[in-house]
């Protein structure tokens, strides 16, 4: 600030004599109240998933706000339209907003990605609830968040071979095929599934790249066909892979239909149809929310959000345990950036579920966040264990 | 002109200054600009406090660039009459020139510049030699082809980072004590200012000499250029090119101060607001672009706490200016200043030039 | 690359490639008709397409409560419905062209604008309008439900050819057929011709500008909802970027045909689709786009004025 102050100051003489009342003072944040930022989509085509998180992120300020705390958390929402170039913009004004404690976000691996400059020259300290990508916290990675970086779901790494094992379960002589959507998640997770799947013994028959929002995918199903797979793994959004299976099902494709967290959105199923994604076999680092939070949490979520229930919302669960971490370093008395670095790099938090877990020196989760399998049934998407 | 117009006002101004008052006017806004990083902090300019994100951010992106950019595209569509939907793919050649250069070898953001501007140069030359002998709607389309296909093209190739992009760009390195990282926007936009008076500069000067005036006579009426002996087809790339190189130029700044750049940033939308920027302001008129690309590229940022309906109003804007001011905000100075007579000539040279063209097209 | 599957799936992807390519020909004569009379791109014209999407989606919704979980109907109720969807998607589609003619052409026209003024307010009035539908439908893609049951109406050797897409094929020549009869062989058809060729020459023959321009929109805004329709029938999804897509590659059709030349428009749109089809299945989806387009750029350097097409100057619609 000081710096600045006085370059400033330098131009101002220089330049123009006097153009207006120049403001040096900046308002310190008090510390009877803090404010902890918020960056996701909110706006545009990956808008589901930021709006989806923010409900997590609600319902535990909520429930903070309930004891009446004497320091008074605020939250702040930034819109970064899941785009690098306008992520490292909030990003970088968040940095800047000397009010922000830390961030929760953001959804997907790109804007992350983009953000990390402003939050290390920040000192800002970063909870991802669903960036997997398996490189942000990679110690051999030149590009990983260390040490400001951290996230509460499991990485891509883990999900890529739980999604091979899960897809080929019980199939004889499987025969793959692999469909990624050119997205940074889409095509990421591919590679990292073709390993598991050869010790498995499976042979990949065919491999394709449809751009996500491709309006037909008759020709690719038309392919998958031709190849003979009995089993299609996609890696993409959930969108996309509706279609994708509708245009299967169309081409009399009658094997395993398998895909990842992207499709993990009841959303899915109603751009399916009940009928047609029927059996699809989803792996998910998300937690169900209505499954694990004990029901005194639940009614605090309808409460805060005003929704029945977490039903068909990705990921609220981590945007929540995210969040939480935060609180339990706020309500210890870390109220500045430094400490709060400190405190979620060494601190042991308390998840929805009542779990205990802390974060490893790169910022994963060292107990291992669990994959979990699910199942298209009856036009739900229903869990059967983990993957 | 009973009407009023800010540009006719604007220059008789200008025309009525003696030198001194010329330069003493040009230091002043050149000042102004200097210190706009510093708007938000003075109770007077507060409002220009951009919501959630960084002011000195968005003064570099969007609004530096697209000011850069507009510029550029301006010297296409404005000043030689070729429509260009496919702008930004001279933006992703510079951006990604930097990228991949700047993290793979020691050479620094003003060694690639030049390399940057010319690669995307050349491109402008290998898109332009088939597209520009194309008319009109038909060059609409191959540009807007050509820049989905740079995207898709960076998508579809792991050596540039495919989807994901590159990240790890290095900042460019001091310069005469100036630092620049992500903490220095200030001094990103200090560059981006003296990029954009260069292109001024340049603008000001190609317009009154030969390339101008082929450009023109290319823009008015491309039959009586060939008629008088303008070499179109050269005169042509040439604008593409000096457009593309200033392009890559705010492409390889983009890069150096992004750090991290993905192919999602480059796609059509860009191209598109880009040449809003342009019609908006004011085809044509260099001050007219900077003002249309100024207000375009900051009001969606500046109304980020209507965040779900911006984009929206945006498009309203949009609507309604054109609908308003249908030359744009800051109008070109009509040049078309014939008499009667002149236009009665003008007039009998097209009129021959078809009749000879339909006889050569029915004779042979 | 894999060239086998062109052999071994030649039926479905010529099938396929029909079927695209129909919708393809509906939206690129709502380019065509435009472009013929005003020689302007509407840039709005995707999102004409889109609204009409969403015509057939809240129709089968709706009024007739078709969801997830529903069958597909039968018998008089399933050509009760068709026909409804069908003319909701056409008249939604219609009157929206009039409406974007109306504010973002009319008045710029009449001023005697720049065409450059005319594109910017049309793509001002297309980021409005598929912004406006995304804050409506919160960002999120809609299932246009599965009216009709897709059965094969024959099938050799394992190759069928589906009742959506014979329905589209053969809903695609009627309509196309009957623009072009109307352009050719009707009064009005004449007028917009003749203002095709010359507006000053037309107004001077006492035709009323306004109201031909108006048709050829309204007429461009039906058949584009019309390829709407089909669209939600052959693809069951749709959302506020459907028209993205479809407008830049139903554009690239229009030109390949030879823009301003309805026939064209046909020819283009038929040679995109199944262009589309064999390139993604020989090539990969991700690389379809570029062979597109370094196919049109030969076309274009072969035949300046498109496959089919006529010197530009010369004929209109």
């Amino acid at each position: 600030m000081n710096k600045t102050t006085k370059k400033l100051l330098g131009v101002v003489a220089v330049a123009t004599l006097a153009i207006g009342a120049f403001v040096a003072t900046n308002a310190q944040a008090a510390a009877t109240q803090v404010t902890l930022a918020f960056q996701s989509p909110l706006t545009g085509g990956e808008a589901g998933l930021g709006q989806d998180e923010l409900l997590g992120v609600k319902t535990a300020l909520y429930e903070y706000n309930q004891t009446n705390p004497k320091i008074k958390v605020n939250l702040v929402t930034g819109d970064d339209q899941a785009t690098a170039s306008i992520a490292s913009g909030v990003a970088l004004g968040f940095a800047q907003n000397s009010a922000v404690i830390g961030v929760i976000g953001s959804c997907c691996s790109g804007a992350t990605q983009a953000s990390f400059g402003a939050y290390k020259a920040g000192h800002l300290t970063i909870i991802s609830p669903s960036a997997t990508r398996a490189d942000l916290t990679s110690p051999k990675a030149s590009t990983n968040g260390f040490p400001f970086f951290h996230r509460v779901a499991a990485t891509d790494a883990v999900q890529g071979p739980a999604l091979a094992r899960y897809s080929t379960k019980d199939v004889s002589s499987p025969k793959v095929y692999l469909i990624d959507d050119a997205t940074p998640y889409g095509a990421g997770l591919k590679p990292l599934t073709t390993p598991t799947l050869k010790t498995l013994g499976a042979s990949i028959v065919g491999q394709d790249t449809v751009p996500q929002h491709t309006i037909d995918y008759s020709s690719t199903a038309s392919k998958v066909v031709a190849s003979g797979a009995n089993v299609v793994i996609y890696f993409g959004y959930y969108e996309d892979a509706a279609k994708l299976k509708v245009a299967l099902d169309l081409a009399k494709y009658k094997g395993v239909y398998a895909s990842g967290d992207g499709t993990d959105d009841l959303g899915y199923i109603t751009d399916a149809g009940t009928a047609d994604a029927e059996g699809t076999r989803i792996t998910s680092q998300s937690v169900p929310f209505e499954l694990t939070a004990p029901a005194a949490v639940q009614k605090d979520f309808t409460a805060a959000t005003g929704l029945k229930s977490a039903a068909g919302h990705a990921y609220v669960t981590q945007a929540y345990n995210a969040t939480n971490a935060y609180l339990q370093c706020i309500k210890g008395g870390a109220t500045t950036r430094p400490a709060i670095q400190s405190c979620i790099a060494s601190g042991t938090f308390t998840d929805v579920a009542g779990n205990k877990f802390n974060f490893t020196r790169y910022g994963d989760i060292a107990q291992g966040a669990p994959v979990g399998a699910y199942l298209v049934k009856n036009g739900d998407i229903i869990p059967v264990g983990n993957a | 002109m009973a009407r009023f117009n800010l540009r006719d006002k604007g220059a008789e101004i200008w025309e009525g200054w003696n030198r001194p008052k010329r330069v003493a006017f040009a230091v002043f806004a050149i000042a102004v600009a200097t210190v706009l990083p510093y708007a938000n902090k003075f109770t007077l300019t507060s409002f220009l406090q951009t919501p959630i994100t960084s002011f000195q951010a968005v003064l570099v992106y969007p609004v530096g660039m697209f000011i850069l950019m507009a510029l550029g595209l301006n010297i296409v569509v404005g000043k030689s009459g070729l429509l260009d939907l496919g702008y930004v793919a001279f933006f992703a050649i510079g951006a990604y020139t930097e990228a991949v250069i700047g993290s793979h070898t020691h050479l620094n953001t003003w060694e690639i510049m030049p390399i940057g501007m010319g690669f995307s140069m050349l491109a402008g030359v290998l898109l332009g030699l088939p597209a520009l002998r194309l008319r009109g709607d038909y060059l609409a389309i191959i540009t807007l082809g050509f820049g989905e296909i740079v995207r898709i093209l960076a998508i579809n190739t792991p050596s540039i980072g495919g989807p994901n992009g590159v990240a790890n760009i290095p900042n460019p390195p001091n310069f005469f004590g100036i630092q620049f990282d992500l903490l220095h926007q200030d001094h990103f936009f200090w560059i981006v200012i003296v990029l954009i008076l260069l292109v001024v500069w340049m603008v000001r000067r190609l317009t009154v000499r030969r390339p101008g005036r082929a450009w023109e006579a290319i823009r008015q009426d491309e039959d009586v250029a060939i008629l008088m002996g303008v070499p179109i087809l050269r005169y042509k790339i040439w604008s593409f090119s000096i457009g593309a190189a200033v392009g890559g130029a705010a492409g390889v700044i983009f890069a150096s101060q992004q750090l991290f750049i993905a192919p999602q940033s480059f796609d059509y939308n860009v191209s598109v607001l880009i040449l809003s920027c342009v019609v908006f302001g004011g085809i044509g008129n260099i001050w007219g672009v900077i003002l249309g690309a100024s207000i375009l590229s900051y009001l969606p940022e500046r109304i980020r706490f209507i965040s779900n309906a911006r984009e929206f109003v945006f498009g309203v804007v949009l609507v309604l200016t054109m609908n308003l001011r249908s030359d744009g905000l800051l109008p070109r100075k009509k040049r078309e200043h014939l008499s009667e007579s002149e236009k009665q000539a003008l007039k009998e040279t097209r009129a021959a030039l078809k009749a000879e063209k339909k006889a050569a097209r029915t004779g042979a | 690359m894999n060239f086998s599957v062109l052999i071994s799936q030649f039926f479905p992807l010529l099938i396929n490639g029909l079927a695209l390519g129909f919708i393809y020909v509906l939206v690129s004569v709502g380019y065509t008709m435009v472009y013929g009379v005003l020689r302007l791109i509407n840039f709005a014209n995707s999102e004409i397409f889109m609204l009409g999407t969403f015509a057939t989606y809240l129709v089968s919704t709706r009024i007739f409560k078709f969801d997830q979980n529903s069958h597909p109907a039968h018998g008089g109720k399933l050509f009760l419905i068709i026909i409804c969807c069908l003319v909701a998607s056409m008249l939604t589609s219609g009157v929206v062209a009039m409406f974007v003619e109306l504010i973002a052409y009319r008045r710029l026209r009449t001023k005697g604008a720049s065409r450059l003024g005319s594109l910017i307010s049309a793509i001002g009035t297309s980021i409005a309008l598929s912004e406006g539908v995304r804050i409506l439908t919160h960002s999120i893609p809609v299932r246009a439900p599965r009216v009709l049951n897709k059965f094969n109406v024959f099938e050799i050797h394992g190759v069928g050819l589906r009742i959506d897409q014979l329905l589209t094929i053969l809903a695609g020549l009627i309509f196309f057929f009957a623009v072009d009869r109307f352009v050719n062989k009707t009064r009005l058809g004449a007028a917009i011709r003749a203002v095709s060729m010359s507006e000053e020459n037309s107004r001077l023959m006492g035709i009323n500008l306004n109201r031909v321009i108006t048709l050829t929109f309204l007429i461009g805004g039906l058949v584009t909802g019309a390829a709407a329709f089909m669209y939600d029938t052959t693809y069951e999804q749709t959302a506020y970027y459907a028209g993205f897509n479809i407008g830049i590659a139903a554009f690239t059709a229009a030109v390949l045909g030879g823009i301003g030349n309805l026939r064209g428009a046909f020819y283009g749109g038929m040679a995109l689709g199944l262009a589309e089809q064999f390139f993604s299945a020989a090539f990969g989806a991700q690389w379809k786009e570029i062979i597109v387009f370094l196919v049109l750029v030969l076309i274009l350097l072969l035949r300046p004025n498109g496959l089919f097409g006529e010197a530009v100057q010369q004929t209109r619609v």
